[in-house]
């Protein structure tokens, strides 16, 4: 890079001087190294505005003098430059750039030539991460990294969730590093995907290990773009697509409800529901519309002779599929480099603007939908939204009755369209993100890179909600008289409940910032074949700090620019105002790097970090660990055995092994229960019975420290047949040492309270491969074919005694569905094993059977054969983490078409249908439920009827396998458009245009926030996924 | 290399040093996360921490599981598709190992032991100045203690001793030896009931432990010191029986000259109680306030019939129809025949904080244990005395017989009407021997050599997989 931009500089000069020359045509052809001409290729005339770009055949003609150094760029392709003589035409060829052993592979503190790097780093280019619009680039990414397991989540504005080789903790932070020129983030979203270069997954411990404390989950390295030599780039890009619910389960009607609903009623002596009633609402039609997406790009970049820049601007925006949930993304990005002093000092400089206003909607709408009665209408004649009240004399389903009858309930649920309607929220954030690097060459060999970069974030959150027409609609028999009522204080005691409050606003605001700073020394020389490089440096990083206020007040006015504390139309109630303040983290690291090889086919490498942070100070100087790692590599096409083996292009065995920190975790503190009001730790003394105030002790906290997890892998890369058959295959073995779990303290313990405690250790182990094939076929096609496939064994070993069984996926309704335990995978799940269906009580009498069973309810097997159905029959069923994911990417380009199909799928994994299970009676099921549900004896021996019972168990956990075409992209670069126009290309883009599962809820992607003891893996207010289709296109002038 | 570039390098090379210490880490204030250091509690904090332990929801419906459902006084109740998860099973003696009221009630009472443990502990090791005796504290706890040993040995028969082992399971006499000591130590510093300030009213006292001590040694067929130490009871001239039975459970006569120990709670704002006693027993249905369950048997009304004891039966059972004391009418259509008049709270009904104090021990009970004790030492017409006393309150005929065997049997029959759905019908079937025979007649069939213990919690064995469980299980 020096190099270059000191003989343009020198070029430049001497260019100018001969710029009175006289000027000719000259013509040519541009080809790669096959001969295969390269449409496309821009020419230009080093520091001339004169320029050309070559046409379908690569020809090119282009005015010139002689002694011009015309410069040919061409994407994927490295730039050459040749002198003008006095010949006229040129035939020049190119050299790939694919030949990816020299590409850059940034490694954390410096980079790495592909050729060189021992260990599993897969790397992702912009042109693939915006090959498939998103939020933000990792969900684009989903599938194309073997071993990185990404559960993508389609609600607008959201986070998908990264398992960098599987899961390896149970109560610590799950996310990965993330790194973004060298400045840690922490919201992946602040960063708009076109403005990314390239993104890098350090998944081995010998690479991550660099970020050493909170390297354990992984480590995603994101380069952002920087202006390239050569003329100004402004390029434009554009997208708009539509969005709709990819597997819309089909549910009951109206008809089929009142039968299932009678049925389960009948069977516990209930009212009955009419034949033929008013309404029959589809609450999926209802709740849904098609979304929108919408992305529009503009960037501008190139250098001069001092200055390299890149400056782009992005809105995004994304309506989801729920009625006015919004989601709004700017971002602003700066990046410049100076080149100083001949280029031996450099000062690069990043921003990073980004501001998003978002409007959630709940998403438990989804579930109502889905339990909510057809015969509920959206809203009653009176404009009031329907509710599920039912007539029980008639068997109407209304709320109207004539005096002596009862109006019930058919279920609890809400109305899903008014839960969307009434939910009033508006999130704005803003993230300025700064950095400013200073890199100085102090000789040929040392490099002094220092660092500063800040993040300050902002959010505010608005909320408000309308009281009073929810209380109103909540019952239509409601008055408004009776609201005026309660709100005039009736009983006289001076206090109005909130309840009758006309609305609530509340309005929280929540600031943070991160800062770090960062020195190191690279020193890299070759001698003879030794060649050395070594890193040196150290960081500090302060993070986490911020603070965080919220207020709330009632009777505000409804208007939203009014909504206002000042402005109020009453004023009954008091305001509430709250605020804390986050303690910042300092982090302070030392780190040291030595990489050898010998000729290229010898590698050796060593890594060393000493991570300190404050989160672990508690008196002594405990709070310090060393991470070391160490890797191996041998080339063996370097070898001369293995020159002209005719078959091997290059293959390279690596192994490495490391140490990695997870300090994202959970701490004890040992509290004094103790407070006013009811509860177990006051009594009543006295004649008159005063409430004393007692306290109790907590259970002591047991000092904790980070996880440490120990990772081995071992693989190779290889390239083969010219180079069209490559990729690596590696296994990997991870083991986190001291993982803390949640863990109940033995029940005839002294202490209640759960705390955590170093307990258990976790391993992930498993296969990655990948493999790309690419070839060309004459001169107007070529393709290329890549597969990725990684498998992942996860289990929870050497447990603590007395520490093992924590549970977790509660479906809310006293019944879990996960547990904890040694041998088996993290949080498996644990229940009932189904077996059938009771067709007659003879059965349930003459067999072991669930306390309360009765005919249509499933069969539970009795596993220990005692006679009792209960926990000790309970049986572990694997996990919702799936062994194996998979990839497939297929792309080709006939002349000026190019077609990329991607598709990916997972494996191995279970998921509950909780949707299904959790009923507490009255929910509306699926027509599929209904039709094969049990009706009577003999009729099904597989799904319970209609009366079944809450229990959990394997009928409603499901195969969660599932493969997804999430990309089809069929673009077309137009021919010259103009002199102006350089290059355009059109593309129409369809997302997930089909799945392929036996899974019969909405989606077996579950992301949920990814925590194993939570909800992870159960459809239960899940976000369904979407089907896009995205017309687009891109220009560069 | 000119000058400016020199100095730019300079300061690169000062901002470098900078970073070059590890006290950065030290720089952010850490909160020490050991909280006993406190100063904001005094040790009689701790023990109002133990005494409210058993204001919990367990005691509400866990605990009337394992007392009165179980046995023949009374029925699960409720609608018949309730089971209140496993009080179906133990209702018809189905209960197993992961039965939920099993596995809450043996945690509840370690709980308390534990926090009893705590606030002996703390009373001992603390050097200010306290607002009650120190040996007081320490005694109120140890009879708290004692009280939650004697509940668990009576349940689950070996129980381990925590501040002994959590997994060795400590034999019942070492059990006993030990609530024994405890209690023994308790008498010696409680002061008696009417030594209290008015303020402490509803402590544990002199008499308390004695009561529970008398009652402790009659359980182990130590009978003479069971008389004896009810004879203690007696004679401190502290107790007398309540002139009318119907009111030995309402709010008038709580902590009144009948109390010997009871579970305070308080009914006006701000209110403080077991939680939803008064409710999950409540009448349910039209007109009704509450759950249903721990619905009054059958069997229990005609063991009240047989003996002509209309006074015991109607302030101990509502029946669907009936117009309370306080005026309340119970609709004929609840959903249960009979409910529980002693959980029935008249101004807190239905509430999740009820005024209803919960007898543990009464004089009754101890003029009971008095007379049981004397008929076992061959004293069966010393015994008659208390006996009578008991019956006379009621307007029922003096017992005359003095065959041992006779009386026995009719002392065992007034345990069951006096206290009856006093959470102590199961363990006096036990206790004497006549659960197969009583649950026989109820229906229900009681399994000898399994049914006179509960099972230790599954919870608990998956933790300690090296504990014992109970014969039968």
């Amino acid at each position: 890079m020096k190099c270059k931009i000191s003989f343009l500089l020198f070029l430049g000069l001497f260019s100018f001087s001969l710029s009175a020359q006289e000027t000719k045509t000259i013509t040519g052809t541009i080809t790669d190294t096959r001969n295969v001409p390269l449409p496309g290729a821009e020419l230009k005339v080093v520091d001339k505005d004169t320029y050309t770009v070559t046409d379908f055949d690569g020809n090119f003609s282009l005015e010139a003098s002689v002694g011009d150094q015309i410069r040919i760029t061409y994407l994927g392709f490295q730039s050459q430059t040749f002198s003008v003589t006095n010949d006229d035409v040129y035939t020049l060829a190119l050299q790939d750039q694919t030949s990816e052993l020299d590409e850059v592979v940034v490694v954390g503190y410096g980079n790495q030539k592909r050729s060189d790097i021992t260990g599993a780093i897969v790397s992702v280019d912009s042109e693939e991460i915006t090959k498939q619009p998103a939020t933000t680039a990792i969900q684009s990414v989903q599938g194309k990294v073997a071993g990185v397991n990404i559960i993508a989540n389609d609600a607008p504005g959201s986070t998908p969730t990264v398992l960098m080789r599987g899961l390896g903790t149970a109560e610590g932070g799950r996310s990965p590093l993330y790194i973004v020129d060298g400045q840690p983030l922490s919201d992946i979203r602040s960063i708009n995907p076109n403005d990314i270069e390239s993104i890098d997954f350090l998944k081995g411990a010998s690479y991550a290990n660099i970020y050493g404390i909170r390297a354990a989950n992984g480590v995603i390295l994101i380069t952002t773009k920087r202006g390239k030599s050569g003329k100004p780039v402004f390029s434009f890009e554009s997208y708009y697509g539509a969005k709709t619910i990819l597997n819309q389960v089909k549910m009951a009607n109206a008809d089929q409800y009142i039968q299932y609903f009678n049925e389960e009623s009948a069977a516990n002596d209930g009212f009955l529901l009419q034949e033929n009633q008013r309404y029959d609402t589809d609450w999926y039609d209802e709740l849904l519309q098609t979304g929108l997406i919408n992305n529009n790009s503009f960037s501008v970049s190139g250098a001069s002779d001092n200055i390299d820049y890149f400056l782009s601007y992005n809105l995004f925006e994304e309506k989801g599929i729920l009625d006015g949930q919004k989601f709004r993304r700017g971002t602003i990005r700066s990046n410049n480099t100076y080149h100083l002093f001949n280029d031996n000092f450099r000062i690069i400089q990043n921003l990073n603007i980004a501001y998003t206003n978002e409007t959630p909607k709940p998403f438990g709408a989804f579930s109502s939908a889905y339990r909510q009665s057809p015969l509920v209408p959206v809203r009653y004649d009176n404009g009031l939204f329907g509710q599920s009240f039912v007539n029980e004399a008639t068997g109407i389903v209304t709320f109207e009755s004539e005096p002596g009858q009862r109006v019930g309930r058919l279920n609890t649920h809400a109305n899903p369209v008014s839960q969307v309607f009434f939910e009033d929220t508006y999130i704005n954030t803003t993230s300025l993100q700064g950095q400013i690097a200073a890199e100085l060459d102090i000789t040929d060999d040392l490099m002094l890179t220092t660092r500063f970069a800040a993040t300050k974030f902002y959010s505010t959150n608005h909320s408000f909600s309308d009281i009073r027409a929810q209380w109103l609609n909540a019952d239509p028999r409601r008055s408004e008289a009776t609201f005026d009522t309660e709100r005039d204080d009736p009983n006289g005691d001076g206090i109005v409940s909130t309840e009758f409050a006309n609305n609530s606003y509340s309005v929280s605001r929540t600031e943070s910032y991160r800062w770090n700073v960062e020195g190191f020394l690279t020193y890299t020389k070759e001698i003879d074949k030794h060649n050395i490089s070594a890193t040196v440096g150290l960081s500090r990083e302060n993070y986490q700090g911020g603070e965080f206020t919220s207020s709330q007040g009632y009777d505000v006015r409804p208007e939203r620019n009014l909504r206002n504390f000042n402005l109020r139309t009453d004023r009954l109630f008091d305001d509430s105002v709250g605020g804390d303040t986050f303690q910042s983290t300092n982090l302070q690291s030392y780190f040291g790097r030595v990489e050898y090889n010998y000729d290229s086919r010898y590698y050796l490498r060593a890594v060393l970090r000493r991570d300190g942070t404050s989160d672990f100070v508690t008196g002594d100087d405990n709070f310090f660990g060393y991470f070391p790692a160490f890797s191996l590599g041998w080339t063996l096409t370097n070898e001369s055995f293995m020159e002209d083996n005719g078959v091997l292009d290059n293959f390279k065995l690596f192994a490495g092994w490391g140490k990695l920190g997870n300090q994202a975790i959970p701490f004890n503190v040992q509290s004094i229960n103790s407070g006013d009001g009811s509860r177990n730790t006051n009594y009543v003394f006295g004649p008159a019975q005063s409430l004393i105030i007692g306290a109790a002790l907590g259970t002591p906290a047991i000092p904790l420290s980070w996880e440490v997890t120990e990772e081995f892998e071992v693989g190779f890369d290889f390239a083969m047949l010219n180079r069209r058959l490559s990729g690596t295959i590696d296994y990997y073995n991870r083991l986190n040492t001291n993982a803390i779990l949640n863990v109940r303290p033995i029940l005839n313990s002294e202490f209640s309270s759960n705390f955590f405690d170093e307990a258990a250790e976790i391993s992930n182990s498993g296969f990655e491969f990948l493999v790309n094939w690419r070839d060309q076929i004459g001169s107007d096609f070529s393709y290329n074919i890549g597969v990725n496939f990684s498998t992942n064994e996860n289990r929870v070993q050497n447990v603590k005694p007395a520490y093992d069984g924590a549970i977790g996926g509660s479906l809310g309704n006293g019944r879990i569905t996960k547990r904890l335990a040694e041998g088996q995978p993290i949080f498996a799940w644990w229940m009932y094993e189904a077996d059938g269906v009771w067709q007659t009580q003879e059965e349930i009498d003459n067999n072991t059977s669930l306390g309360n069973a009765r005919p249509g309810h499933l069969r539970y097997v009795d596993q220990n054969e005692d006679g009792v159905i209960d926990d000790r029959d309970k049986k572990y069923f694997g996990s919702y983490i799936p062994t194996y994911n998979y990839g497939v990417n297929i792309g080709a380009n006939y002349k000026s078409f190019d077609l990329s199909v991607s598709g990916f799928g997972v494996g191995g994994n279970k998921v509950y249908n909780g949707l299904y299970n959790t009923r507490i009676g009255g929910e509306n099921i699926s027509a599929e439920q209904f039709n094969k549900r049990w009706t009577g004896p003999g009729s099904t021996n597989v799904n319970p009827g209609a009366e079944r019972d809450v229990e959990a168990s394997s009928y409603y956990l499901e195969d969660g396998s599932y493969f997804r075409i999430n990309n089809i992209t069929l673009g077309y670069t137009l021919p010259e458009l103009s002199n102006f126009i350089n290059s355009a290309r059109v593309y129409v883009t369809l997302q997930n245009p089909f799945m392929f599962t036996k899974y019969t809820g909405f989606t077996p992607e579950l992301n949920q926030n990814g925590d194993p003891t939570g909800t992870t893996g159960i459809e239960l207010s899940a976000y369904p996924n979407t089907r896009s289709f995205i017309l687009g296109a891109n220009f560069k002038l | 290399m000119n000058k400016t570039l020199k100095h730019i390098i300079l300061t690169l090379f000062a901002g470098f040093m900078l970073v070059n210490c590890d006290n950065f880490v030290e720089e952010v204030e850490v909160v020490d996360p050991v909280a006993e250091d406190s100063d904001d509690f005094e040790p009689v904090d701790f023990l109002t921490g133990v005494y409210g332990m058993h204001t919990d929801f367990s005691y509400a419906f866990s605990y009337l599981g394992m007392t009165d459902m179980i046995s023949d006084n009374s029925d699960k109740g409720s609608s018949p598709t309730d089971t209140g998860t496993d009080k179906r099973e133990l209702d018809n003696l189905n209960h197993t190992t992961s039965s939920v009221s099993v596995r809450a009630m043996w945690t509840q009472w370690y709980k308390t032991i534990g926090r009893a443990r705590q606030a002996i502990e703390l009373t001992e090791l603390y050097e200010g100045p306290t607002s009650a005796p120190k040996e007081r504290i320490i005694a109120e706890a140890k009879f708290l203690r004692a009280l939650n040993y004697f509940w668990l040995v009576r349940s689950f028969g070996d129980v381990p001793i925590q501040s002994v082992d959590l997994v060795e399971r400590a034999p019942v006499e070492e059990v006993y030896a030990y609530i024994e000591q405890d209690l023994t130590e308790a008498i010696a510093d409680l002061p008696l009931k009417n030594d209290y300030a008015s303020s402490d009213i509803g402590r544990a006292t002199k008499g308390s432990a004695q009561g529970l001590l008398a009652k402790v040694y009659l359980y182990q067929g130590k009978w003479q010191q069971a008389a004896d130490m009810a004879n203690n009871l007696i004679t401190s001239n502290q107790y007398d029986l309540e002139p009318d039975y119907a009111t030995i459970w309402r709010e008038s006569t709580e902590n009144g000259p009948e109390s010997v120990f009871e579970i305070q709670a308080r009914g006006e704002i701000p209110q403080h109680g077991v939680q939803q006693y008064s409710q999950t027993q409540g009448a349910r249905g039209p007109s009704g306030w509450g759950w249903g369950f721990n619905s009054p048997s059958q069997n229990l009304e005609d063991a009240f019939n047989a003996e002509g004891d209309a006074i015991r039966r109607d302030a101990t059972i509502i029946f669907a129809g009936e117009t309370l004391w306080d005026g309340r009418v119970v609709s004929t259509s609840v959903e249960n025949p009979r409910y529980s008049e002693k959980a029935y709270s008249s101004a807190n009904a239905g509430q999740s904080d009820g005024d209803k104090n919960i007898r543990v021990l009464r004089f009754a009970e101890i003029l009971l244990i008095r007379a049981e004790a004397l008929n076992e030492l061959g004293q069966s017409a010393a015994a008659l005395t208390p006996l009578n006393r008991v019956r006379s309150r009621v307007n029922l005929p003096a017992i005359t017989t003095t065959d041992q065997a006779q009386l026995r049997r009719a002392i065992w029959k007034e345990r069951r009407l006096e206290l009856a759905m006093e959470h102590d019908r199961w363990f006096d079937l036990i206790r004497t021997g006549q659960a197969k025979e009583a649950m026989a007649a109820d229906g229900k069939t009681f399994i000898e050599g399994k049914h006179e213990l509960f099972p230790i919690p599954n919870d608990q064995l998956v933790q300690t997989p090296s504990m014992r469980q109970n014969p039968g299980w």
